[in-house]
């Protein structure tokens, strides 16, 4: 992977504003990485929609580009399909015959699997007619025991943290962060 | 969803301990023991009390194998004899697992010595899927990402003799399975297909046909009781019914659906079914996180390719609560034919009986 650029100057997007309503997500993971009994009620669970998958995902760094995958546009709010407990995810290769496409749909795989409790099924897709291999991405993305694997191998587990790195951002800079904190 | 059925499933069982997902369970095929491995690595054994017309029977955990894999233990198989097993593992290894005698270590002790690695088998380039003794126990098959199955001849002592790679599939390797009589393998792939192989007697083990028609990955495979039949389930959200209609040539004949999302697994039993012409119970779960039992029975329609009849029996939801089922195993145990076993993503295994309603 290293050496090969697959876009070697995507276009670059202004990020849209922050989503501002308070999310039950944003109050940590250990709510959510825990067991789904140590809910305290499960009748209390709110739904989550669109704007919040977008949310959790916006700051996903591109594998090749230090830019986020909303930057990119990879990733946006209507591109995302929430019911009950089913959430599809749809995204945008920057260029259709990109190498990293599997790289991206993992990142966002592991995030979500990260942030949301165990009762969502989660399907990701390539955009229809965005990649030249849609059929094989979409194929290795969803089969769980792929995804288990990869999880499994330490050198992509590292270049997943890496696109990881700042995804409790959601959307926002660097800078507005380090201000809310201070 | 309350649909009126035969027969209920009942749970018997809810067996915890697993850090991680549990990928797959097997019975012992002689003795009262069900073995389940994980994510985690480890291989846990539980011993049960025998069937009793007023008690069903009481699980216990005897022992857990820390295995040493340095991956995920994804599949595990026991021999017909029932005193070993095998792991197959992320990190691309077959491991064989036997029992250390103990001093006055004789029959049906489940109890007995601290289980070994008795040996184990190197050869596969990426993670094993899964792994089957043949009914006589004299051969194992391996498959893996690699795309390739192994055919392993079991010597004594421990000792395994590769006898064939076969490297027929264009994609991972999800599933091996042994024809319950016949030295018959067949396997199922991420290609969307299922082949099946024999031995020439004169030369090597080869692929001598693919069954095509699902749609997506095979995940799964199980010959019939009788080996006329093989069943399979996929990520196409079906299970199909493939037949023999004569000795080397196998067809689809039925497609049963019932399944919202990937079918990862199905398991062929004898079951307790009283209808004429009887040929098991087949038992189905996945993505969804729902068990389908089927009945089936030889159609009146004598014609070599005459689908046999299928009716949905029982049906259960949410069986491991929102998670995923990754297995499904019938009971090989004269007896048992009822019980069921399951692992799923919350890390438990469980056993369910299948009861009129």
């Amino acid at each position: 992977m290293p050496g090969e650029i697959f876009n070697a100057n995507p276009t670059v997007y202004a990020p849209s504003k922050p989503y501002t309503r308070k999310s039950h997500l944003d109050s940590g993971r250990s709510l959510w990485m825990g067991d789904v009994q140590d809910e305290e009620d499960d009748s209390d669970i709110e739904p989550i929609d669109q704007d919040e998958i977008f949310d959790l995902i916006r700051s996903i760094y591109d594998p090749e580009h230090p830019n986020t995958l909303e930057e990119l546009r990879v990733v946006s709010a209507p591109q995302i399909k929430v019911s009950e407990n089913r959430i599809f995810v749809e995204f945008t290769p920057t260029v259709p015959h990109c190498g990293m496409s599997t790289l991206i749909g993992l990142s966002i795989r592991v995030r979500l699997l990260r942030s949301l409790p165990d009762r969502f099924k989660v399907d990701i897709r390539v955009k229809p007619g965005s990649h030249q291999s849609e059929h094989a991405v979409n194929k290795q993305l969803n089969d769980k025991e792929r995804v288990a694997a990869a999880l499994e191998n330490p050198t992509l587990l590292d270049t997943l943290e890496q696109t990881l790195a700042d995804v409790g951002r959601r959307g926002r800079s660097g800078e507005t962060i380090s201000l809310s904190l201070t | 969803m309350n649909i009126d059925l035969l027969y209920k499933i009942e749970s018997v069982a809810e067996l915890q301990g697993h850090e991680e997902r549990t990928w797959h369970v097997s019975w012992n095929p002689t003795k009262p023991l069900l073995a389940s491995c994980s994510a985690d690595k480890s291989v846990r054994l539980y011993a049960y009390s025998e069937l009793t017309e007023s008690c069903d029977p009481k699980f216990s955990h005897i022992t857990s194998i820390p295995t040493g894999h340095s991956k995920t233990v994804r599949a595990l198989a026991w021999a017909p004899s029932g005193k070993t097993f095998a792991t197959a593992s992320f990190d691309s290894n077959i491991g064989i697992w036997e029992q250390e005698a103990t001093s006055d270590y004789e029959g049906d002790d489940v109890s007995g010595g601290e289980w070994e690695c008795a040996s184990l088998l190197e050869g596969h380039e990426t993670e094993c899927k899964s792994v089957a003794y043949s009914s006589s126990g004299t051969l194992l098959a391996s498959c893996s990402r690699d795309k390739t199955v192994w055919v392993w001849e079991v010597h004594p002592d421990s000792d395994f003799e590769c006898m064939g790679v076969l490297m027929d599939h264009t994609q991972d390797v999800k599933c091996v399975a042994w024809h319950p009589t016949e030295e018959i393998l067949a396997s199922a792939s991420y290609d969307d297909s299922i082949k099946l192989y024999i031995d020439d007697p004169s030369d090597d083990w080869f692929c001598f046909t693919t069954l095509t028609g699902h749609t997506s990955t095979v995940w799964s495979i199980c010959f019939a009781p009788s080996g006329n039949y093989l069943v399979s389930g996929s990520d196409d959200c079906t299970v199909r019914i493939w037949k023999r209609v004569s000795e080397h040539q196998w067809e689809c004949v039925s497609v049963l659906e019932g399944h919202e999302r990937s079918v990862y697994s199905v398991s062929w039993g004898v079951g307790k079914g009283d209808v004429e012409g009887g040929l098991g119970w087949v038992a189905s779960t996945g993505s969804d996180g729902r068990i389908n039992v089927w009945e089936l029975s030889e159609s009146s329609d004598m014609s070599a390719n005459a689908p046999p009849k299928n009716k949905l029996i029982a049906r259960i939801s949410s069986a491991h609560g929102v998670n995923d089922v990754n297995t499904v195993v019938w009971c090989p145990r004269p007896g048992y034919e009822e019980f069921l076993a399951t692992g799923g993503d919350d890390a438990t295994a469980k056993v369910w009986k299948v009861v009129k309603a």
